[in-house]
């Protein structure tokens, strides 16, 4: 059942995606951010 | 669950409904193309009265979709014979529509006069010329059209573009624009203010005029001059669809057969007049609301009487009358039939219902501040 | 009689017309989702700049939105203007989708993209995730429905010839509905859009990161297409090679063109990796093979065979010839309905008409047919084999290119180091427009190869087109070709001039150039 699978298949995508991009937040884009509030750019 | 011949009935009646969705909804926002360059005399005046339809524009739009497409499902030969027949008149409108979905997205994203003054121009074409055509098509449709069918049901049209400007289809044509002309006044003043409100409102009530004026005059010309067209074998609804299984003769007077037939039909026309008058007096006493209620129901009643004068023909055939299309002998199978009734009557509501809300969302006036503020996120 | 002119301009027309359809279509199948993702990690997080995402990705979505409908009106109506006797003889199975796809789809995508455009002051933030939703939602359903149709003819199930009304008519709904080929497409395509939305985000994103702008923004955005893009590109694989399968079971002409099978070889069929078809001598110079691969793919099987060209022309000719019979006995029928003998004669051969109707592209009269006109016929069932076997190959390659660019994306967006990387996001900008290749080879592969038909097996392409003349179509064409590159300039133009104004194009100040002293 490939409609099935599609329904399945987008949710979970979107969520790991989302995820993908929250991360930045524990990573990278903390540094900038903390940089950036620094002012040392 | 329905006999064929019902279904066939109903839907003769869906598709007017279809059609009547489509005069009302996109109806009002080619009726605001249309006036946009006279009653927006600058950039901000010109971006409110985009405005009042920016979030409504593509919605509507597809009232017009799916008309087409409900003619394709529930008669494909009308779907077949009426746009390959009308090749021209179809793209002028297709090339007419290209101008909306790009005039209202692109125009306001580059600051530059000339490029938003042609973009207004687009939609005005985009507002404009439509209307025009499917009125000089519905006109055509009362005059018959050169087509007829060979045995394996393939039509050839022998007709030309220019055959279709004839003086009948044009003051149909005239009269379609301004009946959407004054849907799209009644609704701009529901949502305007100031002078473009002055605007419109004698916009409203000149095109109200106009509309009550050119119905009067087609139903004259159509009583007295017009060759209708009447179906002479016995019609059996319940038959397998043919179209080459029938008689039909030409006569004057045919098209005004169904009101003495049946009695109610001619409270069809009665009430579109009531309706314009009541709208154009309606927008006189500062009532917008009711009288975009009148004009709605103007277009439905115009359309209306136009179904109800051409029952039970679809597409009247001028040169081989017996290939003319009637709702009996164009119509799907009746599993198709019944099926797509099934999907209408589980969509349509829903989609009367978020509509609805999204009107309700956006509701209130638009006005030159408003577009000022938020520059960047409006049209 | 209708001229092969007529027929290849209308073509022509309706290729042009749809592939320019599908230049804007993928992008919204695509990007809706995307926006939904970032919306829903505004939620989530509450964090502003998941919202300016939302409205500047939002931007670039619009814009080419407004394309994705303007070529779309035209589509519509194109069935009726230019394929009349097409629209005539399945509109009764093909119109049902249509129209569903308008109640069921468009009202959707349309109504609620203006509320996700305009609403953002008016609603509330739960709302407004799911006004988004919708749309999203919409729009794929769309594809689904025009799938629905495209398969159907494709695999024309769930239908049935009637002689009375001299068309096929719809026999079960949820046949068409959940016919194979139609969720092999449906999967196929809507993951195609989410490779090229994927691939768009990440190409501009990268592109900001090379020119050090707007790097917070620009980051997530990447994280996220390569999330997204990484599940899609691997989806759009599987269900290729699914699309493959339900093409070997439904289409065997379309298959062996695409392999340039020229001979049925013995199971498992070896995979050709490159040669070059040639159409003469039927057969292949400077082949590449590797063995077994093909069989695989095809079949799923060690034992069933693929048939070869040769082989299938053959079982065509007969085919032809009966149905020959079926065409004359549907013309006494048209006649005379009463006529028991041609009754008896055309239920007999019936399933062969449409193979009957192939010869009517060179003789009005079919059962004057003669041997050449016969053998014409016989040829025209397999399309040309270089464009199908080069047209397929190009689109697995770059499938496979994408799947490598977005696992490399994935993998170093999860240890954190994808923006030292220039090579990578060097990559991502060139391959912006890769999926946008694969996917209009895609769709010639798809749609040339089911030549000559243009219902497989049912309805010759010949038969379908609307009784015009050609300078009627050559003049519309000219108007299309004129309007829509016009207007793809233009798309282009702002496409550009937005991406390089970035988030700063939403005014919040808070981005490149707006406040040098935040960038
Ligand atoms: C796989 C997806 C797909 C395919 C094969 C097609 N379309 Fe499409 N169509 C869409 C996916 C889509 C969409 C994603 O929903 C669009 C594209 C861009 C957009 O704005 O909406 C759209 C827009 C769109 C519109 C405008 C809708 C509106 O006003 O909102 C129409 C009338 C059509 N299409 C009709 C067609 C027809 C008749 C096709 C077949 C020949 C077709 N499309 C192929
Ligand atoms: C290994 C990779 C791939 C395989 C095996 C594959 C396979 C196929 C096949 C067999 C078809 C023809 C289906 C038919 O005739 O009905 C097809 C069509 C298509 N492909 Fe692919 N494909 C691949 C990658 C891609 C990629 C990367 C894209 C775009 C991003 C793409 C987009 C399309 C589109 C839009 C169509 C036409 C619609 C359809 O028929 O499904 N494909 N593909
Ligand atoms: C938007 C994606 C699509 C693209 C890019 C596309 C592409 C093409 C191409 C290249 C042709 C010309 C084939 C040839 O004559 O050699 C064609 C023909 C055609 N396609 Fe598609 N197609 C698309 C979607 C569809 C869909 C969804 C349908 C039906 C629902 C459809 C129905 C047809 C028809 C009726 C023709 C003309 C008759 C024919 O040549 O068989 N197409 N299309």
């Amino acid at each position: 059942m490939w409609y099935f699978a599609w329904i399945l298949g987008v949710t979970l995508a979107v969520l790991m995606a989302s995820l993908a991009a929250t991360l930045c937040d524990a990573k990278e884009c903390a540094l900038d951010a903390a940089r950036r509030a620094d002012g040392s750019h | 669950m329905f006999d064929y011949e019902t279904l066939k009935l109903i839907w003769w009646l869906l598709v007017g409904a279809l059609l009547i969705g489509f005069a009302i909804m996109d109806g009002h926002d080619m009726g605001v193309g249309a006036l946009l360059p006279f009653v927006g005399k600058n950039d901000d005046e010109r971006r409110v009265v985009i405005n009042t339809v920016a979030p409504h524009w593509d919605g509507n739009q597809v009232w017009f979709i799916t008309a087409g497409g409900a003619i394709f499902a529930a008669w494909p030969l009308v779907y077949a014979t009426a746009f390959s027949g009308f090749y021209w008149a179809m793209m002028a409108v297709l090339w007419a529509l290209f101008f909306r979905p790009v005039g209202f997205d692109y125009r306001s994203k580059v600051q530059n006069a000339t490029w938003r003054n042609t973009w207004d121009w687009g939609l005005f074409i985009g507002g404009a010329i439509p209307p025009i055509i499917f009125g000089v098509a519905f006109g055509n449709l009362f005059l018959g059209v050169p087509f007829q069918f060979d045995d394996t049901l393939r039509s050839t049209y022998t007709g030309t573009f220019w055959a279709l400007l004839n003086p009948f289809a044009l003051l149909a044509g005239v009269l379609s624009l301004s009946m959407i002309v004054f849907q799209g006044a009644n609704y701009l003043m529901i949502r305007t203010e100031g002078d473009i409100y002055k605007r419109v409102r004698t916009a409203s009530f000149w095109s109200g005029a106009l509309t009550f004026a050119l119905f009067a005059l087609a139903g004259f010309w159509l009583m007295k001059d017009i060759g209708g067209y009447a179906i002479t074998s016995y019609i059996d609804g319940n038959a397998l669809p043919d179209p080459l299984d029938k008689t039909v003769v030409k006569e004057v007077g045919a098209w005004m057969k169904n009101y003495s037939l049946y009695a109610w039909a001619k409270w069809v026309p009665i009430t579109t007049f009531i309706a314009i008058v009541l709208g154009m007096l309606l927008s006189r006493l500062h009532k917008p609301g009711m009288a975009f209620i009148a004009s709605s129901i103007t277009c439905a009643g115009i359309i209306g009487t136009a179904g109800v004068s051409l029952f039970p023909f679809v597409m009247p055939s001028s040169s081989d009358p017996r290939s003319s299309l009637t709702i009996w002998d164009s119509a799907s199978s009746q599993m198709t039939l019944g099926l797509m009734l099934g999907a209408t009557v589980i969509f349509l509501p829903l989609i009367i219902v978020y509509t609805s809300w999204a009107y309700k969302v956006m509701s209130g006036k638009i006005t030159t501040d408003f577009i000022k503020a938020n520059d960047k996120s409006v049209y | 009689m209708i001229s092969t002119e007529l027929v290849d301009i209308s073509r022509l027309q309706f290729a042009v017309t749809a592939l320019y359809h599908f230049l804007f279509v993928p992008l919204t199948l695509g990007m809706t989702f995307m926006l939904v993702t970032m919306e829903l990690t505004y939620l989530i997080t509450s964090k502003q700049i998941y919202k300016d995402m939302v409205k500047f990705w939002g931007k670039l979505f619009g814009i080419n939105f407004a394309l994705g409908v303007t070529t779309g009106i035209t589509m519509e109506f194109q069935f009726g203007t230019n394929w009349a006797y097409y629209s005539h003889y399945v509109g009764d199975i093909f119109g049902a989708p249509l129209a569903i796809e308008g109640l069921m789809a468009f009202f959707l995508e349309s109504t609620f993209i203006g509320l996700f455009f305009f609403g953002w002051d008016k609603l509330s933030k739960g709302k407004h995730f799911m006004v988004t939703v919708f749309m999203a939602i919409g729009s794929n359903l769309s594809a689904l429905w025009i799938l629905i149709a495209n398969g159907w003819m494709q695999n024309p199930v769930g239908s049935e010839f009637s002689f009375t009304t001299m068309r096929m008519e719809m026999s079960d709904f949820w046949a068409i509905v959940f016919n194979p080929v139609a969720q092999a497409k449906f999967v196929h395509t809507v993951s195609a859009g989410y490779v090229t939305a994927s691939l768009f985000v990440l190409g501009i994103s990268s592109y900001y990161i090379l020119k050090g702008r707007d790097l917070e923004f620009a980051k997530r955005s990447f994280r996220m297409a390569a999330g997204f893009g990484f599940a899609s590109a691997l989806s759009v694989i599987v269900l290729g090679d699914e699309s493959g399968y339900t093409v070997g079971e439904a289409q065997q002409t379309k298959l062996a063109a695409m392999e340039a099978m020229w001979h049925t070889e013995a199971a498992p069929a070896g995979f050709t990796l490159f040669a070059i078809p040639n159409e003469e001598t039927q057969s292949n110079d400077y082949e590449i093979s590797i063995p077994y691969v093909m069989g695989l793919i095809g079949t799923r099987s060690l034992t069933k065979t693929i048939p070869g060209i040769i082989e299938i022309k053959a079982k065509n000719r007969e085919r032809i010839i009966n149905g020959e019979i079926a065409v004359k006995a549907l013309e006494a029928l048209r006649k005379n309905k009463n006529d028991a003998a041609a009754l008896v004669l055309f239920n007999g051969h019936k399933e062969d008409l449409g193979f009957g109707l192939l010869l009517k592209k060179y003789t009005e009269d079919v059962s004057a047919a003669t041997p050449a006109m016969i053998q014409l016929a016989v040829d025209s069932t397999v399309p040309k084999v270089a464009p199908m076997f080069f047209g397929f190959r190009i689109m697995v390659v770059l499938g496979f290119g994408m799947l490598a660019l977005f696992s490399l994306a994935l993998l170093y967006s999860i240890k954190g180091t994808f923006f030292h990387k220039r090579w990578l996001l060097r990559w991502a900008v060139l391959f912006i427009p890769a999926p946008w290749i694969a996917m209009e080879l895609g769709w010639v592969v798809a749609e040339y190869g089911r030549q000559p038909w243009s219902i497989y097996g049912v309805l010759p392409t010949h038969l379908s087109a609307s009784s015009l003349t050609p300078a009627n179509v050559y003049g519309s064409l000219a108007g299309f070709v004129t309007f829509y590159t016009v207007l793809l300039i233009i798309e282009m133009y702002l496409m550009l001039k937005y991406t390089r104004m970035g988030p700063s194009s939403l005014g919040t100040g808070r981005y490149h150039n707006e406040n040098p002293a935040a960038a």
